[in-house]
């Protein structure tokens, strides 16, 4: 097992895998830039070293001065949360030639699975289904709109590096789609450095549906069962929830085991989550690979009582799964609020300050995983998370009831929070029965 | 920051004196003390302490609200330290690494107290990733400090040599 550990990212995640580390007795080494200097989260660690200024380019991506703080710091391993060089296959391969263990896939898994035309290609090939769309890249728009005549508009343009709904266009018809298709591009080019784009049926009335798993380095995968994420923002996820509402068992099962040997097929390692669409009828989409921890762990942790950052601590140290499929078992519902500091009002602008008062809620059932304190100020220059509540209770209706009463205790003063939402979504009707799909909140609170 | 007679008390400058005097005798870096509503927190500012200063910076910070204690910094900002005379320009490092005041184990350092130095002398190594980065001092003036051990690990932003710009 690994006597030291870098943590490369910051925030709530940061110190979600130096409490892990502590619990395993394991050292940390935590590096900040200067815009988080003081944070307290940062006194958690053993050692705590700044790397650069604000600008993340500058500080949390620059691979050589992360790679640097862990040689000073004489760490066996980087752990790199979610965000930043997470799924940066390249920096996973640097850290390992430097006899640096990355905690998470191997590189050519990451690589393979981060390059969503070679994923989807996978996919088909193993007979995962993928939502119809271009047999890999479409270069023009003449291209885009003879495949978009195949399958049927509407039609998603969307970016072969992409992410969290950057470089995403819903095009309703051939014109649209030129317009769309120039956007796409445009975006995908300024936000990854690569404009390659490839096309898809939008499947209608989607819900957002993804399988966690966990795969040792001795070639065996198992799943965790599944989290709805169908409450979402312009791709930007607000609520999760375990096990998804209103889902067959059938398609359940189903989804976790296409899951489970896409996993296998691409020779991945670590914690991973396959995202699916699921149309009205049942029918599921293979969408992409996320090759990380994703933020809304915890739902999965509260429901199957798996420690996943542990776990992926221990499967990067080699050790083998402790647990066969049919042990992973999945109790209650667990569903999970991401506390932003936006204002709601003005169409989510992120609302950074310094935090005059926190109160945060417990009880029964009740985790809030956050960074942030009294006297903390929210930075303009990160993502605006500042908390994750979750709440677990035997049923779902416990469980919203839960909910309910843990974001009222909540209080935060000198930022503005998602949390009035959050109220108004809980209290909905087509949410409490869980008819909605990835455009609810959209439609239903435009901004 | 009016106070009550008690509070008044509380806030005497001898008694200050006194925890100062506490906290150098000690080598301590925080005292933190509350009574009622009143509160006095000394702290040391982030610099190094140099062998044979005169003076240990201190930062007393003003009594606080009730409610949670501000958290401790984690590490203190270089820009925490006190207030310098404005002839004095610190030397930072521009990476995380590991400092080398000489070239090699068998030389003498690139600069000690009292050397000149121009804008291109180099000052220091910071090794970062087996590089071996030459440190510019980026200004003109003498060396009057010494602020990091020889292979001492090096935080971005850590003040490395005091320079006096006047002469």
């Amino acid at each position: 097992m690994f006597k030291r550990i870098l943590v490369a990212s910051r925030g709530e995640i940061a110190l979600r895998i130096i409490r892990a580390c502590r619990e395993l007795g394991i050292e940390t080494v935590a590096i900040f830039s200067e815009a988080d200097r003081g944070a307290a989260y940062l006194e958690t660690a053993d050692q705590a070293f700044c790397i650069g200024p604000p600008k993340a380019a500058d500080s949390y991506l620059k691979i050589d001065r992360v790679i640097s703080a862990a040689e000073i710091g004489n760490v066996q391993a980087i752990h790199p949360g979610y965000g930043f060089l997470a799924e940066n296959a390249h920096f996973a391969d640097v850290c390992r030639s430097c006899n640096i263990e990355f905690i998470g896939p191997p590189h050519e898994a990451m690589a393979l699975v981060g390059d969503k035309n070679a994923a989807r290609a996978l996919a088909r090939k193993i007979g995962v289904p993928t939502v119809p769309g271009s047999e890999g890249l479409v270069h023009d728009e003449q291209e885009a709109s003879a495949v978009a005549r195949q399958i049927g508009f509407p039609v998603l343009v969307k970016a072969a590096a992409g992410g969290g709904g950057r470089g995403m266009r819903v095009a309703v018809d051939e014109k649209a789609l030129a317009a769309s298709f120039k956007q796409a591009e445009a975006e995908a080019d300024a936000a990854f450095g690569n404009g390659e784009l490839y096309l898809e049926k939008y499947v209608e009335h989607p819900r957002h549906v993804e399988v966690q798993l966990l795969a040792d380095a001795h070639g065996n995968v198992i799943h965790l069962w599944e989290r709805d994420c169908t409450m979402q923002r312009r791709h930007q996820k607000l609520i999760e929830e375990s096990p998804a509402p209103r889902l067959d068992d059938s398609v359940r099962h189903a989804m976790c085991d296409a899951a489970v040997r896409l996993i296998k097929s691409a020779n991945y390692t670590n914690a991973g989550t396959v995202e699916f669409i699921v149309d009205r009828q049942g029918h599921f989409y293979f969408i992409e690979v996320n090759a990380r921890i994703q933020v809304e762990h915890p739902v999965t942790e509260m429901v199957t009582g798996i420690d996943l950052i542990k776990a992926q601590i221990r499967l990067a140290a080699g050790e083998p799964l402790p647990l066969r499929q049919e042990e992973v078992r999945s109790h209650g519902t667990a569903i999970e609020c991401r506390i932003n500091a936006e204002d709601t009002t003005k169409g989510f602008r992120p609302s950074p300050g310094t935090i005059h008062r926190i109160y945060p809620p417990g009880g029964f059932g009740v985790r809030f995983d956050s960074h942030v304190h009294v006297g903390y100020t929210v930075s303009p220059f990160y993502d605006s998370m500042i908390g994750k509540l979750i709440v677990h209770q035997p049923t779902r209706a416990e469980a919203l009831a839960g909910m309910r009463r843990a974001l009222g205790e909540l209080r935060i003063e000198g930022v503005k929070t998602t949390v009035p939402l959050h109220e108004q979504i809980l209290d909905h009707p087509a949410f409490i029965e869980a008819r909605v799909d990835t455009t609810f909140i959209e439609r239903t609170w435009p901004s | 920051m009016t106070g009550s007679p008690s509070n008044q008390d509380f806030f005497d400058v001898r008694k200050i004196r006194r925890l100062v005097d506490l906290m150098n005798e000690r080598d301590l870096t925080e005292i933190d003390l509350r009574q009622g509503e009143a509160r006095i927190r000394i702290r040391r500012a982030g610099e190094p302490a140099m062998a044979g200063a005169a003076r240990t910076p201190l930062a007393a910070s003003p009594p606080a609200a009730p409610g949670p204690p501000p958290a401790k910094e984690a590490l203190p900002a270089p820009t925490a330290a006190p207030p310098m005379e404005d002839y004095i320009v610190l030397v930072k490092s521009p990476m995380v690494g590991t400092f080398y005041a000489a070239s090699d184990p068998d030389s003498p350092p690139y600069v000690s107290i009292g050397d000149p130095v121009g804008p291109e002398t180099v000052v220091c190594i910071v090794e970062a990733m087996k590089v071996f980065n030459q440190i510019p001092a980026e200004v003109s003036g003498t060396i009057v400090a010494v602020l990091v051990e020889n292979g001492e690990p090096v935080e971005y932003g850590r003040p490395l040599f005091k320079v006096d710009t006047r002469k």
